[in-house]
C-alpha cells in the first residue's frame, strides 16, 4: 500500500524508460506526445535541412499565447483606456514591460520564422507529392499569422498603432467594388475608432488564434500522414520510383479507398477496412537500422529548440523595449504614415499604383503561393533539377525583401525617397 | 552529437532560468523603492522613541497615486516626491522637498501634472518628467509653471499671473487670429493654436519664436512683431495655457476667478451703469447699488442676477446668463463699489455715435477681431515682409481708395487674393489674403470697407 506510487502509476502507465517498450509507450500512451512516431530516422532531425523553423514558429506561437493571456488580464479594448493600460503595463504591472516585450518580439519573430519556414519548404521541394495540401495549409497559416500580427498592432492604441492600421486597411480598400465595404466591415465604421479596436481585439484574442490552433493541428497531422518531417531524400539512397496501386474497399470492390505505391517491403492492415501497401516514404527494411527511439533522440532536440527560442526571446526582451508612442490622435497624421513593416512592401507598391499594388499583385501572389504544388509538375526534389523553380521563388523573396526594406528605411515625409542616414528636420 | 544534446539542454535551461531571474530582479528593483526606503529612514530619524521609529521605517513600500477622473489623469508623482505635503521636509533634499503654498490646489484634488506637466502615470524619473520621446508634456521649467494656471482659469485676471491676461490681450490686438485659428475661429495660414499648450510645450522655443520668428523656424512666414521680452513672455504664457482638454465640472467651474477687479470689468461690459447708479452717480432707471451687498445676502444677490423676476415680480432687469464665478465676481465688486467707480465708468464711456460712425466703428472692431492687423500692420501701414510677392511686403491699406474701388476691395475680402509673384520661378509667397466669405457676414465685410475708406485722405469723396 503506497498511495504515492499508486497515484504515480495511475498517471504514468508506461514501462520504465530504460526499456524499449517504455520508450515506445511514452509516445503512444501520451496524448501530448503521440503526434510523434515511436521511432524516427535520424535524417528527419538534420539541422541543416529543416533548420527547425517549423518548430520555432510553433514555439513562438506558444510564447505568444502564454504572454498574450497574461496581457489580457491588464487590457481593456476601449479608447482611451487601452492606451492607459499600456502605460500601466509599462510602469506599474510587475514584469509588465517584460511580458509586453516578449509578446511583441515573438510576434515579429513569428512572422519572420513562418516566412523562412515557407522558404525552406520551397527550397527543399517539400511541398511536392504527397505534401501538396499541407503546403496549402501552411500558406493559410502564414496569412493567419499576418492577420494576428496586424490585429494585434492596433491594440496599444498609440499613434504607431492607429496610423499603421489606418494605412494598412486603406491598402485593402483599393479592391474594386467590395474594397471600401470590406474595410468598413473590418473597422466597424469609416475610420479606425473604438469599434475597430473592439473588432480587432476579438479577432486577435479569439477568432484568429482558434483558427491557427485548428489549422496547426491539421498541419501537424498531415506532416505525420504525409511521411513525417521532411528530409533530404535526394542525398539519401535514390528513391526507387514505385508504381502506384489502387486499393479497393473489401466489401465493395471498385470503390477506391486509397492510392499507394506498390512497394514490396511492408504490408499493413487498416483495421479490417482495407488491406494494402503502406503510404509514402515508409521505413524500408534496409533503413530500419537507422531508426532510433523518439525518446530521447527527437524530444531532446525539440526541447533544445524550444529552450533556444525562449531564451532568445527573453534575452531580446530584457534589453529592447516594445515601442509605445503617443495616444492615438486621428487629427495628427504622422508624415509619412506607415503600415506595419511586413505590409510596407505592399504600401510601396500602392504608392506606385493603388489598384495594381494594393489588390492585383498581392492577390495574385497569394493565389500563386497556394497553387505552387499543383503548378509545379516537376517530380524531382533535387535542387539541381529544379533550377527554374528556385530562381522564380528566389526572385519573389528578394523582391519582397527589397520592397519592404525600401518602404521601411528609405521612405521619408511625403513618401519621398530618403536614405535612412539623412535626417530631415521638422518632420514629425 | 548525442552527448552534446543533454549538455545543451542543461545549459539552455540554466540560461532561461538566469534570464527569468534577471527579468524578475529588473522588475523588483525600481528606483522609486529606494527613494521610499530612504524617505522612511529620514522620517524615522525624527521620531522620538524606538516604537515610532520602527513603525515609520517599516511603512509599506508602494506606489502612491492620485486618481483624477475629472482631469483624466492619474498622477503617481507622490511615489517619489514623498515630502511635498509635509512642512517638516522644508529643507529635505530632492525629491522629498516640501512644496510651499499648495493650498488651495491640494494634490489630492489636482495632482501635480496639471500645473507642472510631466507624465503622471510613469514611475521612473526620466519618463515621469516627460523628457522622453513620444510624450508631449515634459516638465515645465520653473519660470513657466505659472502659465498652467490658464489651463483652468481661462478668462479674467489670474492673481499673480498678469502674463496670462496680457498675452490674451496681445493675441487679440495684434491680429494673431488673421493667420491662426483658436477655438475654431481664425485664419489658416499658420497652425491652429487651440491645442498649443497640450501639444508642444517648449517654452524657450516659443519665447524665442515670438522675439524672432525666423531664428527658430527659418521657413516661418510669421512676421516679426518686434515684441518686447515681457510681451514675448506673456504670449508664451498664453500659448502654454491653450488646451481644449476636457475637465470635470469641479475644474471647469473656475474658468474665471471671482475677483472684484473682474467684477468691475463685467459691470462695464454688461453696461449696468445704463440703468443703475452707485451713490447717486449714474442712471435712475434701476436701484442705486451703493451698499447693496450690505442690505442683501450673497445668495439673494446671486438669485437676483440669475432670475430677477423671481425676486421682484415684474422687474424689468434682464436675466444675465453668467456663470457662477462671474456672478460672484460681480457681487464682490458691488461690495466695494463707490460713486467714484461710477464716475470713472461714465467718463470712460464713448459718446453716442451716429449711424455712419457706428458702422465704421463696427468695421474697425471686426478688422481688429479677425486679425487683419497681423499682416497689414497695427496702423494699417503694411510693411510685413512677404518674400517673392510684388513689392516684397504685405500692402498698406492706408491708400486703398486710390488703387481700388470699394467694390473691388469688398471682392478681395470676400474671395481672398494670392499676391502676384515677383519671380514666377521662385516658390510662392508664404502670406496671402485668405477668403473671408465663410467667416464674415456680407454686412461685416461692407463695414470693414467703410472703415478702410474712413481712413483715406479727406479729399476723397465717397
Amino acid at each position: 500500500m503506497n498511495p504515492i506510487r499508486d497515484a504515480w502509476q495511475s498517471i504514468v502507465r508506461r514501462d520504465p524508460l530504460s526499456t524499449d517498450k517504455g520508450k515506445s509507450e511514452l509516445v503512444f500512451l501520451n496524448v501530448w506526445l503521440h503526434i510523434h512516431p515511436a521511432k524516427v530516422r535520424k535524417e528527419h532531425f538534420k539541422l541543416k535541412h529543416t533548420w527547425y523553423l517549423g518548430f520555432i514558429t510553433f514555439f513562438l506561437f506558444l510564447i505568444l499565447v502564454t504572454t498574450g493571456v497574461a496581457l489580457m488580464f491588464y487590457y481593456r479594448p476601449q479608447s482611451p483606456q487601452a492606451y492607459q493600460d499600456m502605460k500601466d503595463l509599462q510602469f506599474v504591472v510587475f514584469l509588465g514591460p517584460f511580458l509586453r516585450n516578449m509578446h511583441r518580439w515573438s510576434a515579429h519573430g513569428m512572422v519572420i520564422c513562418v516566412f523562412l519556414h515557407m522558404c525552406r519548404v520551397f527550397y527543399t521541394g517539400s511541398y511536392k507529392k504527397p505534401r501538396q495540401f499541407n503546403w496549402v495549409v501552411g500558406v493559410l497559416l502564414f496569412l493567419l499569422t499576418l492577420g494576428l500580427s496586424f490585429t494585434g498592432y492596433l491594440l496599444p492604441w498609440d499613434q504607431l498603432a492607429f496610423w499603421a492600421i489606418t494605412v494598412g486597411t486603406n491598402i485593402g480598400s483599393y479592391a474594386p467594388l467590395v474594397g471600401s465595404r470590406l474595410r468598413e466591415l473590418m473597422l466597424g465604421g469609416h475610420g479606425v475608432g473604438e469599434s475597430a479596436l473592439l473588432r480587432f481585439y476579438v479577432l486577435h484574442v479569439a477568432v484568429l488564434p482558434s483558427l491557427v490552433v485548428l489549422l496547426t493541428m491539421v498541419h501537424f497531422w498531415r506532416v505525420r500522414k504525409d511521411g513525417g518531417l521532411s528530409r533530404p531524400l535526394w542525398k539519401l539512397k535514390p528513391a526507387s520510383s514505385t508504381p502506384l496501386v489502387t486499393i479497393d474497399a473489401p466489401a465493395n470492390p471498385g470503390l477506391a479507398v486509397a492510392v499507394v505505391p506498390a512497394v514490396k517491403d511492408k504490408t499493413y492492415g487498416l483495421m479490417e477496412v482495407v488491406t494494402g501497401k503502406p503510404l509514402f516514404e515508409t521505413v524500408t527494411e534496409e533503413e530500419e537500422e537507422d531508426t532510433v527511439f523518439s525518446y530521447p533522440f527527437a524530444f531532446f532536440r525539440e526541447a533544445v529548440a524550444l529552450l533556444a527560442t525562449v531564451t532568445t526571446v527573453m534575452a531580446v526582451s530584457l534589453f529592447w523595449n516594445a515601442p509605445l508612442e503617443e495616444l492615438a490622435n486621428p487629427a495628427k497624421t504622422p508624415n509619412p504614415a506607415k503600415a506595419p513593416w511586413y505590409f510596407l512592401g505592399l504600401q510601396e507598391l500602392v504608392s506606385h499604383s493603388a489598384l495594381l499594388g494594393g489588390v492585383v499583385v498581392p492577390g495574385l501572389a497569394v493565389l500563386a503561393l497556394l497553387a505552387i504544388p499543383y503548378l509545379d509538375s516537376n517530380p524531382s526534389r533535387r535542387p539541381a533539377e529544379r533550377k527554374w523553380a528556385i530562381w522564380a521563388f528566389t526572385l519573389f523573396v528578394v523582391v519582397n525583401i527589397v520592397l519592404i526594406v525600401i518602404g521601411t528605411l528609405f521612405r521619408g515625409p511625403g513618401w519621398a525617397l530618403v536614405p535612412p542616414w539623412v535626417h530631415i528636420s521638422g518632420a514629425e | 552529437m548525442e552527448r552534446i544534446m543533454p549538455k545543451l539542454f542543461f545549459a539552455l535551461s540554466l540560461t532561461a532560468l538566469v534570464l527569468m531571474l534577471a527579468a524578475i530582479w529588473q522588475a523588483s528593483t525600481p528606483a522609486w523603492k529606494k527613494y521610499q526606503q530612504e524617505f522612511y529612514g529620514m522620517e524615522a530619524q525624527g521620531e522620538p522613541n524606538a516604537a515610532a521609529k520602527s513603525a515609520v521605517s517599516t511603512a509599506p513600500v508602494t506606489i502612491r497615486q492620485v486618481l483624477l477622473p475629472g482631469l483624466q489623469r492619474v498622477d503617481r508623482c507622490g511615489t517619489c516626491h514623498l515630502g511635498a505635503e509635509d512642512p517638516t521636509m522644508k529643507s529635505a533634499p530632492s525629491p522629498f522637498t516640501f512644496h510651499p503654498n499648495l493650498a488651495p490646489h491640494l494634490p489630492s484634488r489636482f495632482g501635480c501634472t496639471i500645473c507642472h506637466g510631466g507624465q503622471g502615470l510613469a514611475t521612473d524619473k526620466q519618463n515621469a518628467h516627460g523628457q522622453v520621446a513620444f510624450w508631449q508634456e515634459p516638465l515645465l521649467p520653473k519660470d513657466y509653471i505659472r502659465a498652467s494656471c490658464g489651463r483652468c482659469h481661462k478668462e479674467g485676471d489670474v492673481p499673480g499671473v498678469p502674463e496670462l491676461a496680457e498675452g490674451r490681450r496681445l493675441f487679440e490686438t495684434h491680429g494673431c487670429r488673421g493667420c491662426h485659428k483658436l477655438n475654431g475661429m481664425g485664419g489658416s495660414i499658420g497652425p491652429d493654436l487651440t491645442e498649443e499648450g497640450a501639444r508642444r510645450r517648449y517654452p524657450q522655443w516659443l519665447e524665442h519664436h515670438f522675439l524672432e520668428p525666423n531664428a527658430v523656424s527659418s521657413s516661418s512666414p510669421m512676421p516679426n512683431f518686434h515684441f518686447t521680452r515681457e510681451q514675448a513672455r506673456a504670449l508664451t504664457f498664453y500659448m502654454l495655457s491653450l488646451t481644449s482638454e476636457q475637465m470635470g465640472s469641479y475644474y471647469s467651474g473656475v474658468r474665471v476667478i471671482p475677483s472684484a477687479t473682474y467684477g468691475r470689468q463685467l459691470f462695464v461690459e454688461k453696461n449696468c451703469i445704463v440703468c443703475h447708479s452707485i451713490g447717486g452717480v449714474g442712471a435712475k432707471g434701476g436701484s442705486d447699488l451703493l451698499g447693496v451687498a450690505k442690505q442683501h445676502s450673497v445668495g439673494w444677490l446671486d438669485e437676483q442676477l440669475v432670475n430677477p423676476e423671481l425676486v421682484y415680480p415684474g422687474s424689468t432687469m434682464p436675466a444675465y446668463d453668467m456663470e457662477t464665478n462671474a456672478r460672484k465676481a460681480l457681487i464682490a465688486f458691488l461690495a466695494s463699489a463707490t460713486a467714484d467707480d461710477a464716475r470713472s465708468m461714465l467718463s470712460g464711456r464713448p459718446k453716442a455715435l451716429s449711424a455712419r460712425d457706428a458702422a465704421i466703428e463696427a468695421g474697425r472692431q471686426s478688422f481688429a477681431r479677425f486679425g487683419c492687423v497681423g499682416c497689414h500692420g497695427l496702423e494699417l501701414q503694411g510693411g510685413v515682409p512677404n518674400p517673392n510677392s510684388q513689392g516684397g511686403e504685405v500692402p498698406s491699406l492706408l491708400h486703398a481708395s486710390q488703387d481700388y474701388t470699394k467694390e473691388e476691395v469688398i471682392k478681395i475680402i470676400r474671395n481672398g487674393k494670392v499676391p502676384p509673384l515677383e519671380d514666377p520661378k521662385k516658390p510662392a509667397s508664404p502670406l496671402y489674403m485668405p477668403s473671408w466669405k465663410n467667416v464674415l457676414a456680407e454686412e461685416d465685410i461692407n463695414r470693414i470697407a467703410d472703415y478702410l475708406w474712413s481712413l483715406q485722405p479727406k479729399k476723397e469723396t465717397w
